[in-house]
């Protein structure tokens, strides 16, 4: 083994001989350098491989011969070698990085970076106080050297402050130094973690020490100075200073930490808290890129700052939360820090131009989600642990303001990722020399390769659970190839992953197999409208199948981290398709925001769920002792959110409506029945006794029947023929809530039902319009009108689903109706379930509305030569068809299996069947006989209408006159626009945007507290000299007067 | 006026804070463990008659490490800083007759003294830095006398590197004949007090010496620099 | 009477306490800069008090000591100091060097012209 004494003999070596260089043989000069790099690295891998793979214990360097304390030793143990690996490689990677500007600045850059790599390899290292005190004045004078790269006004104000900030820093430290060895009598590390001299000297001592080291690690709000350097200086400084520089300081706060005690911990936790909220919320009204990755880089170091403070609860797993959070921002703050660079652009928008790099833009849309702490990424691992402990030890106001701070900083980040994706307004060209680009290519490689080594640690044994997801990720790989390809790869793919859940799951969970028929067959029908696409359709087979698998993870999990890892990657993948749509970069934003806080919400209450149970399985819901009315609130909202339930609607008719067509089938018909099958396994887990008088199952109860009123009745007064069915959306799943809500087996058995029957009925209105859509070019249903000559199939299923929509006799809609008044009154929830009768009555105005709008009334001039929706529309819309046609046929065949799986749960008060009647206490229905009855009636008064409609004479559009005039609106003389002005006036208050206006408030306010406490930083090297003798001295009299 | 007492409270804060760990102090009645073990066996294992050189180049050797790399690392930022900014070239002026005159007879004795100062750095107060700051303050006086001849750089950044890579291999000596990194019994002890003692020390201190003397030379002069727009 | 640790003690707090006080209120870039070399002088003098014994001579080993471990002071914190006040040094040349550059700039050494970044 090579001593890591080494590191500094090769690296100050090489910078004092790199004087020779300085002129003329640049050559050689760079070739040393890179050569130095390496070899650090090289060391520093050598030494983690060891303790990776062999029995390699801690090893302690004694330097000039002597033990210490009488001389420096430096320490080489497991977590140094770590730390070591990541710094020098973010130094060899940087350095690969700024190739150009060590060329134009040669070796006196060269020796100012190399000393900066090394200053904090001896940080990590070094056992010594006094050292730790040098080598952190090399750091941060190369640092601060490191920011004249850029060699322009603003980059010489921000090394300056940098300068100024950290020098009276470590003075502040040196006089801790000074009172840690007159009191402690060493300045061996070890022997002071001991020392009783500190501890009976006060608490002054340890402060001096441990403050200018949170200092060090720019907490909020005395941290200008850092923000500055991330803004103004080369971007590769700032991948510097929140990869390594963060790292070294991080891991010596948590070497010195003992110091303080008890109360040393507890405030660091308290001062990372604050950084954490603090800076995020400074954040989300930044506008240039590098200082947001600023804001956000303190925001991580705030959180790894929470995680030592918590050391003392957090005990053994304190190292591996702190590296989950650290090499996530490590990597993927490298990565965008160095796409900043390729950019090179202040504004956030400008990053759209990633448009034209589509290797970039998955890069950075991954670093991105990484960021965000959300899954299959190490950050989230961490997150998770860190909140379970913190929720087994009764920390729940922590967890409130941990996932807070998460929330905010999503928020900002996601506006990033979608002016990445979406926006179009560049106007400049990017120049992606291959030096630049590999560094980044790397940090990505990098952080793959971590998520499945984070996979493997948790889930070695259950390999399988993620197939799905290396399915999706196969699709990113094989995205160059065309998209009617990708499309026949992506449905086998399903049918094989549908093969897999009919095999696991039929006969042995059927309410689990029920699901899994909605969202894997639901997905391959929802699919097959893809071949109508030509070219390569980028982008969009990674998501969808990212989402699929997410939903099908859902259903094969047993545990809840399972469970919520499948949960964020349907997120993030449904996200990723909703975004695809031509206006959608405002609604997919808001959705994800929902989501995220739905999860986070989620995350909380699980948290709850399993604290003091003894593991995370599932059946923890069913079992909770920690806060428990709270916790199954926290998870219902979660649910909720992706229900799309009152209150937490307002992402749906956007995100849905403005989605591609072939999306929005997806999202609607199945995504939506992933928050059904959440709330449904909360139930089970609060159970059918408890659940009698659960005052979260009769809140929901009220919820549910309150949004299908809203929903319906905002659907009623739309003019845009998808918002229509996506307002209908959210009245359905009202029913949906509400019918699971009663907690009885005929209110879950109506509950199924709804949900197969709106997983069917929905995909072909979806599908049905979406064609419509595709040939007329135009949402409005204004610009419709007599499409039924045109698209006649098209009009069939649209008709048939909107009349199971209705609840009407004969098709299956109205065996979910039966159901559901059997229930109501037996659970005589009357007045709940009068709402919802009139919701129902309400469902007919927009049922009327679309059929009357889009198929009825004249054809538009323009859509004379207009075509019959693609085949690849029609045929799932068919297939649809019959399955409905099937279940209102047939309803025991499958209204049976349904009763058997509730009984499991609610076995008292079942259906019974009777000859394919069903009998409940209160009535009986046979669907076959009405169907055959009806479909007879309708034969006889069609024939007759068919015979005497030929004598009434054809009106042609041509045939209405505007007498020369052009309307001003023509959409006015449109028959069907604004069709229930009536109506609108009469109960249009209810939909009135007063929810919208809660949430719009709660955005701007933040926003706006964001933009004041931002003001703070005034841009003063002063300023910032008092925030940090203020801070300093603040938290100093809080901590003395308050022990 | 309010600002002005809100930083006078700080201030006072501040003062409050050093006095709450100031009062807890008692004037030690003797050596701790560690200077004591320094006073009595440091002697024999280092050799130095001026312990505070003992500490400084052996048993912390890496900080004088780090600290030689601090002056180089300031040399070398302002050697691409400065140089490279822009702005009016400000016009230099001829020295007094004085100053030159005097600089002449200054000179020599000032760099003699410098060089004393650091090869005594084991046995008399002084050492490396101190002499390094001597023998600058000569070649900074010079260049004041004559600030129109300029100063040829080269030769000093030779000699940094040099001093700088002989101090690191001096150190790995350490490592390969001693007992660690800059270990100074390479070379024998010798008895205390001799010019020739405390191993490895004075050649130490001597390119140290060296180092120092350059480094801080070619800070002063490249603050004084006048700006061009020549990057190298 | 005063003991001698104790006047350097004050004198050392006070250069801190004063350079402080410069560093906050002092416009001028060059008198901020030499404010935190008061903050870093008084530092080392502190430095040196606290390494200081009663009666006891410079740990320099020649003819007038006989035992070292009784007579000497403490040799690590003067150590430090010499460390401490190179160190210094190069932070004072660099930021004299900042503050050439940001003069150069914008021709002024008020420290509230440099205000390009906020927020």
């Amino acid at each position: 083994m090579v001593t890591p004494i080494y590191i500094i003999a090769i690296a100050l070596g090489i910078a004092f001989s790199l004087g020779f260089f300085s002129k003329g043989s640049k050559g050689i000069a760079s070739s040393l350098f890179y050569l130095a790099l390496t070899a650090l690295t090289a060391i520093a891998g050598q030494w983690l491989i060891a303790f990776l793979t062999g029995d390699q214990s801690t090893v302690e360097v004694f330097t000039s011969g002597f033990k210490p304390p009488f001389s420096i030793s430096l320490q080489m143990g497991f977590e140094e070698a770590v730390l070591l690996s990541m710094i020098n490689i973010a130094g060899l990677l940087g350095a690969v990085y700024l190739f150009d500007q060590f060329k134009k600045y040669g070796a006196h850059l060269m020796i100012t970076y190399l000393l900066l790599i090394m200053g904090l390899d001896v940080i990590v290292m070094t056992r010594d106080l006094f050292n730790l005190f040098v080598f952190l004045e090399i750091a941060s004078i190369a640092m601060a050297g490191m920011a004249l790269i850029t060699n322009e006004g603003k980059s010489v104000q921000a090394g300056f402050k940098y300068l100024t900030a950290t020098a009276i820093i470590s003075a502040f430290f040196l006089i801790g130094i000074i009172f840690a060895y007159n009191f402690g009598d060493s300045l061996y590390i070890n022997e002071l973690l001991m020392s009783e001299g500190i501890l009976k000297a006060g608490m002054v001592v340890s402060f001096l020490i441990i403050m200018p080291l949170i200092l060090e690690l720019k907490p909020f709000p005395a941290n200008g100075w850092g923000l500055d350097m991330y803004q103004a200086t080369h971007p590769a400084v700032g991948a510097l200073l929140s990869g390594a520089s963060v790292t070294a300081s991080a891991y010596v706060l948590y070497k010195l930490a003992p110091l303080g005690g008890e109360i040393g911990y507890q405030v660091i936790a308290i001062l990372g808290l604050i950084t954490f909220l603090g800076s995020n919320l400074a954040g989300l009204k930044q506008s240039h890129t590098r200082r947001m990755l600023g804001y956000s880089s303190i925001a991580q170091t705030g959180l790894v700052m929470i995680v030592i403070g918590l050391q003392p609860m957090l005990g053994e797993m304190t190292l591996w939360i702190a590296f989950s959070i650290l090499i996530t921002n490590f990597l993927a703050k490298s990565g965008l820090f160095w796409l900043a660079g390729i950019i090179n652009k202040d504004e956030l928008k400008s990053w759209g131009i990633l448009r034209k790099h589509p290797i970039l833009l998955f890069l950075f849309v991954m670093f991105v989600i990484a960021l965000s702490g959300l899954p299959p990424f190490p950050a989230f691992f961490g997150k998770w642990e860190l909140i379970m402990a913190l929720a087994n030890s009764g920390n729940a106001w922590w967890i409130g303001l941990i996932l807070l701070g998460s929330l905010i900083e999503a928020v900002y980040l996601f506006r990033w990722v979608g002016y990445g994706i979406k926006d179009k307004s560049f106007d400049f060209s990017i120049n992606c020399s291959t030096y630049k680009t590999i560094p980044i290519y790397i940090m990505g490689a990098g952080l793959i390769a971590f998520v499945g080594y984070y996979l493997n640690h948790y889930f070695g044994d259950v390999v399988w659970y993620f197939i799905p997801l290396a399915f999706a990720a196969l699709m990113f790989i094989l995205d160059f190839l065309p998209a009617k390809l990708k499309n026949i790869i992506a449905i086998i793919g399903m049918g094989g992953y549908a093969y897999y859940m009919y095999d696991h799951f039929l006969g042995v969970d059927n309410l689990r197999f029920f699901f899994a028929l909605i969202f894997i067959v639901g997905g391959i029908l929802t699919l097959i409208p893809g071949f109508t696409k030509s070219g390569k359709r980028l982008g969009f087979y990674p998501a969808a199948l990212l989402m699929f698998s997410g939903l099908g993870m859902l259903i094969s999990a047993t545990d809840l981290l399972q469970f919520f890892i499948a949960w964020e990657i349907m997120t993030i993948g449904s996200y990723l398709l909703i975004i695809r749509g031509k206006n959608s970069i405002k609604h997919a934003f808001s959705y994800m925001l929902f989501s995220l806080g739905g999860a986070f919400t989620m995350l909380a209450g699980f948290a709850f769920a399993q604290s003091g149970n003894p593991g995370i399985g599932l059946e923890v819901l069913s079992n909770m002792n920690y806060l428990p009315g709270l916790a199954a609130a926290l998870i219902a909202i979660g649910f909720m959110t992706k229900t799309a339930s009152l209150g937490l609607h307002i992402w749906l008719p956007g995100a849905h409506a403005e989605a591609e067509s072939d999306v929005s089938p997806m999202v609607s018909a199945i995504l939506l029945k992933a928050g059904v099958f959440g709330i449904i396994l909360l139930f089970i887990g609060i159970g059918a006794e408890a659940a009698t008088n659960h005052p979260l199952t009769y809140t929901l109860g009220w919820l549910g029947a309150l949004t299908a009123l809203i929903g319906n009745l905002g659907a009623a007064f739309q003019e845009d023929a998808k918002r229509l069915l996506a307002w209908s959306s959210i009245g359905q799943l009202g029913y949906i809530l509400f019918a699971f809500s009663i907690m009885t087996h005929l209110g879950w058995l109506a509950g199924l039902t709804y949900t197969a029957n709106h997983a069917a009925f929905k995909a072909i209105l979806f599908l049905g319009i979406g064609g419509v859509v595709f040939r007329t070019k135009t949402h409005n249903m204004y610009e419709m009108g007599g499409l039924i000559k045109k698209m006649p199939l098209t009009f069939i299923t649209v008709l048939f689903a909107i009349i199971t929509l209705a609840g009407i006799p004969p098709l299956s809609g109205f065996a979910g109706k039966w159901l559901f008044y059997n229930a109501v009154i037996m659970k005589e929830w009357y007045l709940q379930g009068t709402i919802v009768f009139f919701a129902g009555i309400i469902a007919f105005l927009y049922s009327f509305r679309i059929l009357y709008a889009v198929f009825l009334g004249h054809l538009k001039d323009k859509h004379r030569k207009i075509k019959e929706a693609p085949i690849w529309y029609l045929i799932p819309q068919f297939l649809l068809m019959g399955f409905i046609m099937l279940f209102s046929m047939q309803p025991e065949l499958i209204l049976r299996p349904f009763g058997d799986m509730i009984s499991a749960y609610f076995p008292t008060d079942a259906l019974t069947w009777d000859n394919g009647t069903a009998l409940t206490s209160l009535g009986y229905w046979n669907g076959f006989r009405v169907g055959v009855i009806i479909f007879i009636l309708f034969g006889i008064l069609f024939g007759w209408l068919f015979l005497t409609s030929r004598k009434v004479k054809k009106i042609k559009s041509f045939n209405i006159v505007y007498a020369g005039e052009a309307p001003e609106r023509p959409e006015t003389t449109h028959m069907a626009h604004n069709l229930f002005a009536g109506y609108n006036k009469a109960l249009g208050f209810l939909v009135a945007p007063g929810i919208t206006n809660i949430w719009k408030w709660i955005d701007e306010s933040t926003h706006d507290l964001g933009d004041f406490i931002r003001r703070i930083y005034t841009g003063n090297a002063q300023t910032y000299l008092v925030h940090i003798v203020a801070y300093t001295v603040i938290v100093f009299m809080l901590i003395n007067f308050s022990i | 006026m309010i600002k002005k007492l809100t930083f006078l409270a700080l201030i006072a804060g501040f003062g409050y804070m050093l006095w709450t760990g100031l009062a807890k102090y008692n004037a030690a009645e003797s050596l701790n463990r560690i200077s004591s073990y320094y006073a009595q066996d440091g002697l024999e294992e280092v050799g130095a008659a001026n312990l505070v050189t003992a500490v400084v180049v052996t048993y912390r050797g890496l900080d004088t490490l780090g600290e030689v790399s601090i002056l180089f690392l300031t040399a070398s930022i302002l050697g691409f800083f400065l140089v490279s900014g822009k702005g009016p070239k400000i016009p230099l002026q001829d020295s007094s007759e004085i100053l030159k005159t005097a600089s002449k007879l200054l000179e020599p004795i000032i760099l003699l003294f410098g060089i004393y100062v650091f090869i005594n750095g084991h046995l008399t107060p002084g050492g490396g830095f101190q002499g390094g700051a001597i023998l600058a303050s000569a070649l900074i006086l010079a260049y004041l006398a004559n600030p129109k001849e300029g100063i040829n750089k080269s030769i000093f950044r030779i000699t940094e590197s040099i001093s700088g890579v002989v101090f690191i291999l001096i150190g790995i000596l350490g490592i390969v004949l001693a007992g660690g990194f800059l270990d100074n019994r390479i070379i024998p002890v010798g008895s205390i007090g001799d010019l020739i003692s405390a191993g490895i020390i004075p050649i130490i201190y001597i390119f140290v010496g060296m180092k120092v003397g350059a480094e801080l030379t070619s800070i002063v002069t490249n603050l004084k620099h006048s700006p061009k727009n020549n990057v190298e | 009477m005063m003991a001698l640790e104790h006047i350097t003690l004050i004198i050392g707090s006070s250069l801190i306490l004063l350079g402080l006080w410069g560093l906050i209120t002092q416009k001028n870039l060059i008198k901020i800069v030499i404010s935190f070399t008061l903050v870093d002088a008084g530092i080392h003098i502190l430095m040196i008090s606290l390494g200081y014994l009663k009666n006891r001579t410079a740990p320099i080993v020649d003819g007038t000591i006989d035992n070292a471990v009784e007579q000497i002071v403490d040799p690590i914190p003067q150590a430090m100091v010499l460390t401490a006040i190179v160190i210094g040094l190069g932070i004072t040349a660099l930021m004299l060097s900042f503050v050439i550059r940001l003069a150069k700039d914008k021709n002024s050494l008020n420290v509230s012209n440099f205000k390009d970044l906020k927020w």
